[in-house]
């Protein structure tokens, strides 16, 4: 009898007050990044499901049921968008998605739909490999991207839970106050690197570069998504020969076996860069991530 | 006291005048922000609610301005003082208003050892037979995809192929569906394959072997898609629920002759599935077709089979993908099954050796089991097994196409993949086939699949 009354008691009070007092809102981010990102401005009121890890090859996932069920329930989708995620969250939102996470909704946030993006394609033909005609996806490498996501976080944030609208907004602001002082620290420490140039395995860095002002001489993969191949990294090694290369950078989710022939040839150091949050120890969020990243570049 | 009635009043004065005005002036915003900060000091805390319903009003206000602006997102300078880029605003992708279009080019070279290709005890439709001899293109198919306005998107599939020296043009899938219908409900509707085990809904391009199971063949003759509604509902569980239903019109294998008027099949499906620590997913479904009224005429050439009656097929499916690295992209296994059973009641009747109708009341079942490992990014091998059981043949029947001369047909499959990238795709495939007494038929297959346009969905 008492755990009935208890159990209707509870019910009661579940009943009595608006679900929104307890319910957080549900957030499926499709990376490390944009969940870490996430948990930053929604701090304890928001539940992040992040729908990838930093070993994984984010193009080529597939629409998973795990990924469904968490889909199901999300308030909120951050994605990197420019087609990164094209070939299984389409499925997702199809699926499982509400009304208000599809494209354009107010629960929805492409990254690359915020940020000026690099590497955009005039024409685009397929024999230039996998190339994203809207632009290069990896923005969330230049962390001045990252400040203009935070904002548009909070507002979809306090749109979406008004109740805690205020504390969206000011997490935001220490977020970025605090990111605007890590920013100009990297940069005055990364000055030595401006000019300097680096070998990469696909176009996953061309934010971070771009940012840094650090030239890529060559890239291992023949065409962005072909697998590299002998004849291909001989010819970078050639191409190379001579140039002053600091680095061949490779993701965690990269195969390094192209890059340590290459290193072996040319001397060149490999550097394993996280890439992401989590991509290595080290890394355990966002602003560690970008340390981690500065400190390999600049102790190089 | 009377600080506490001042506030009261306050706060009324501001509900009452606030609330309402949603598009409420600058000015107005400015007025109760000067009003808030002067009492500040003296009532942090009840302050701090005022704030917030300021807050909200601003919300809605910038929630009304993105609307009109048609997208344009409000990016302001950050706070450290990171001018906003001029071109920081929401793309409008050009594609977007076009529908994708996309074709997948499929040739194939085969070379069967046996003439026969006749599977014992069963009676096979057009799609479920052995693919022709020789060089050959296979079916060519376009894709034209796209959201059709913000609460339905629309598909549809044209498949040409060859059917004995002609062009035969195939309307394979044309429907819509809702994308924004209560969380994780979607209707679909038009002609389209149905969820039914796990590679009914698949185009054969995306299959991992030259040809479907010998199960597939024979109990949906390869696919089955029909005109109808199907509705299915992902449900709010920890792990992957799916649960659906559909209504069909009943005319294509293993249902047939609908002559409309009445629902001719039905299907009903439910699965599962999750995740097994980070680097392994898998899935497992039941599903049901349920055919009334059939008026079906198949099997070899020759020895024609016409069934009438009622056909229900049951199937239970199961899949599994691993990544020994937990990247999909490097290297994946992927196991894969499914069982059948196939119950029909009715009559059977060979017409062209004229039994008359014959009745039939008896069960068929078969299987299939398959695993892919891609050991390299560009590179796969799979290996397949299947095999049937025909049912008893009625007295009547011998000899006819359901007469399986006491074998259990079966089929084993290996092959290898490339991939160049994840448009290209060539394999090389061996086959060995048993599917009647004294009929072995080694099958050899060169094949290329190749997509232009549109990117597709990677299955899951």
């Amino acid at each position: 009898m008492k755990k009935l009354s208890l159990i209707l008691l509870g019910l009661g009070v579940l009943f009595a007050f608006p679900t929104s007092v307890f319910a957080k809102v549900k957030i499926f981010a499709c990376a490390p990044e944009w969940g870490a990102l996430a948990q930053e401005i929604g701090g304890e009121n928001v539940d992040v499901y992040t729908a990838s890890n930093a070993n994984q090859d984010i193009h080529h996932m597939r629409a998973k049921p795990s990924l469904l069920a968490a889909m199901r329930k999300a308030d909120l989708v951050i994605c990197s968008g420019a087609s990164l995620e094209i070939g299984w969250l389409p499925i997702l939102l199809n699926k499982a998605g509400s009304a208000s996470v599809q494209d354009g909704a107010v629960g929805s946030i492409m990254a690359a739909d915020y940020v000026p993006l690099l590497e955009v394609m005039e024409t685009v033909d397929r024999s230039m490999g996998h190339v994203h005609p809207e632009g290069n996806p990896h923005v969330h490498l230049d962390p001045h991207n990252i400040v203009l996501l935070s904002k548009v976080l909070a507002d979809r944030l306090s749109e979406i839970d008004a109740d805690h609208s205020v504390m969206y907004k000011s997490r935001q602001n220490y977020f970025a106050t605090q990111w605007q002082e890590a920013i100009t620290q990297w940069e005055s420490q990364a000055r030595g690197l401006k000019g300097s140039s680096v070998v990469v395995y696909h176009k996953s860095w061309t934010y971070l570069l771009n940012w840094l002002g650090i030239e890529t001489v060559a890239s291992l993969e023949p065409k962005p998504g072909i697998p590299p191949n002998a004849a291909h990294l001989a010819s970078v090694l050639e191409s190379i020969e001579g140039k002053n290369v600091k680095a061949i950078l490779v993701a965690p989710f990269e195969s390094e076996k192209g890059a340590k022939w290459l290193s072996e040839k040319s001397n060149i150091p490999i550097m394993k860069l996280p890439f992401t949050v989590g991509g290595n120890s080290q890394s355990t969020d966002l602003k560690t991530m970008f340390d981690n990243t500065l400190k390999q570049l600049t102790n190089n | 006291m009377s600080h506490k009635k001042l506030l009261l009043a306050a706060s009324a004065a501001v509900l009452l005048n606030v609330s309402p005005a949603i598009a409420a002036s600058d000015a107005d915003l400015d007025a109760l922000r000067a009003e808030i900060q002067s009492m500040r000091d003296a009532y942090e805390s009840k302050i701090d609610q005022l704030t917030s319903k300021v807050e909200t009003l601003e919300a809605k206000q910038t929630q009304t301005s993105r609307a009109t602006t048609a997208g344009i997102a409000n990016i302001e300078p950050a706070a450290g003082g990171a001018p906003a880029p001029a071109t920081a605003q929401r793309n409008i992708k050009d594609s977007s208003f076009n529908p994708a279009v996309g074709i997948v080019l499929n040739g194939k070279y085969n070379n069967f050892s046996s003439k026969e290709s006749e599977i014992a005890g069963f009676a096979l439709g057009e799609e479920g037979e052995r693919g022709t001899e020789g060089l050959g293109i296979d079916e060519t198919e376009l894709n034209f995809s796209a959201n059709v306005d913000d609460k339905f998107r629309g598909s549809a599939t044209i498949a040409l192929h060859e059917h004995e020296g002609e062009t035969e043009v195939e309307l394979e899938e044309a429907y819509v569906a809702t994308t924004a219908l209560a969380s994780g409900v979607e209707v679909k509707a038009g002609r389209f394959f149905s969820e039914l085990g796990y590679l009914n809904s698949h185009h054969g391009h995306a299959d991992d072997f030259a040809d479907r199971p010998l199960a597939n063949r024979a109990f949906l003759d390869n696919n089955y898609g029909d005109d109808g509604v199907q509705v299915s509902v992902v449900l709010p569980t920890p792990i992957y629920t799916e649960i659906g239903a559909g209504a069909f019109r009943g005319n294509d294998n293993p249902a047939g002759g609908a002559e409309g008027g009445d629902i001719g099949a039905w299907t009903a499906y439910g699965r599962v599935g999750g995740d097994v620590g980070n680097n392994t997913s898998w899935r497992l479904g039941l599903s049901t077709l349920q055919a009334d009224n059939v008026s079906r005429e198949a099997g070899h050439e020759g020895e024609e089979v016409l069934f009438e009656g009622d056909s229900s097929v049951y199937i239970a499916d199961a899949r599994a993908v691993y990544a020994p690295t937990g990247n999909n992209a490097e290297q994946e296994v992927i196991f894969q099954g499914e069982y059948f059973i196939r119950d029909e009641d009715g009559t059977y009747e060979d017409t062209e050796a004229a039994t008359g109708a014959i009745d039939y009341n008896d069960s068929q079942s078969g299987w299939y089991a398959q695993s892919v490992y891609k050991f390299h990014p560009k590179w796969r091998v799979g290996a397949r097994y299947s095999q049937l059981y025909a049912g008893d043949v009625p007295a009547g029947l011998a000899g006819s196409s359901l007469d399986d001369g006491g074998h259990d047909p079966w089929a084993a499959t290996a092959m290898v993949d490339w991939t160049n990238s994840e448009f290209s795709r060539i394999r090389a495939q061996f086959s060995r086939e048993e599917v009647a007494d004294n009929q072995d038929d080694n099958q050899f297959t060169l094949q290329y699949i190749m997509s232009l346009g549109a990117h597709g969905a990677h299955n899951y």
